[in-house]
């Protein structure tokens, strides 16, 4: 079943919402949205096995784990990347200093709005639009690969938003786009061309001078 | 649109040919290091602006040399500067010879 993205409660549409298309339902994720803690200004967990989840802190929080998680990323992406990439690499030069530029985020952490549809926890090729003006209470991670307990602590760990609001008031940046988009877990990278290309429209639309790209 | 990315594996942001990569030897799920250290966050942000600005050919990863939770981040009163930590480590950043897709390199 397909389903059309809808505002969040609490949110206004823009004019044209950015990503109306067609997307996988996410309704069995949807039920077993829970809250992961009761810190109104933490992102919403979306939960996963709890073995994966010990597995993941070890990962992350010891060297052992941490030397598992960079072979696992190596072994996974690197023949795809061999395949996907070519001899020419875009460039396009910052064309106004910052103070006047507009900037985006694009994360492939798994984050989006707590009333946005979840991504699918196994592979997930779709985005999800994030408003400026979100707060971390707002928001969802739906990912099942890396730990997530400190970016639920602090969601700015892998989408800086806040951060990038502050720099706005400071006079740092020109501007904090209107939209931000969240990508989740994908393990074949060939999937990822078509909504990266959408994705690469939209800010080209919105007239986004800068685009930063935060994993998990 | 200019990008910059970061990438916490440095094999995977060398293969993915990205205009532009800072590597940050931190977990995963930390890209922007330790939760609540909003100085250490900046730090990396205005890193990602001095990217955008100084990285002057397509391809280029550069390491950022922050340690895991022994760097103390003091607060930046000059954005329009690069910070030291950067400027040391695009020094170090390898030469190489990559194609250039779409308008040729800049600096504002």
């Amino acid at each position: 079943m397909a389903w059309r993205r809808r505002p969040p409660r609490g949110l206004t549409a823009p004019d044209t919402w950015p990503a109306e298309r067609a997307c996988r339902s996410g309704s069995r994720q949807l039920d077993s949205l829970e809250e992961a803690t009761d810190h109104e200004a933490s992102p919403y967990r979306t939960p996963i096995n709890r073995v994966t989840e010990a597995a993941l802190r070890w990962i992350s929080g010891t060297g052992r784990g941490q030397a598992v998680g960079h072979w696992l990323s190596r072994t996974i992406a690197l023949p795809q990347l061999r395949h996907l990439t070519s001899d020419t690499i875009p460039w396009s030069p910052l064309r106004r200093p910052l103070r006047e530029a507009t900037v985006a985020l694009v994360t492939t952490s798994g984050v989006h709005l707590r009333d946005d549809h979840p991504f699918e926890l196994e592979s997930d090729p779709t985005f999800r639009v994030i408003p400026r003006g979100a707060e971390a209470g707002e928001l969802a991670i739906s990912h099942r690969a890396y730990d997530r307990t400190d970016a639920l602590r602090d969601v700015n760990l892998v989408f800086p938003l806040q951060r990038l609001r502050e720099l706005e008031a400071e006079g740092v940046i020109g501007r904090v786009a209107d939209w931000h988009y969240g990508f989740g877990l994908v393990l074949r990278g060939a999937d990822l061309v078509a909504p990266g290309r959408e994705v690469g429209r939209l800010l080209g639309r919105a007239h986004v001078d800068l685009a930063l790209f935060v994993p998990a | 649109m200019t990008t910059v990315g970061l990438a916490l594996v440095r094999e995977v942001a060398v293969a993915a040919r990205a205009p532009r990569l800072l590597f940050v030897h931190w977990p995963f799920g930390h890209a922007l290091g330790e939760p609540g250290k909003v100085e250490q966050q900046r730090a990396v942000l205005r890193d990602m602006f001095s990217m955008a600005r100084r990285a002057l050919r397509p391809g280029l990863v550069v390491d950022l040399p922050y340690r895991w939770r022994r760097e103390s981040y003091p607060p930046i009163s000059d954005w329009t500067a690069d910070g030291e930590a950067f400027e040391a480590a695009l020094a170090r950043a390898p030469e190489g010879q990559t194609s250039v897709g779409g308008s040729g390199p800049g600096r504002l």
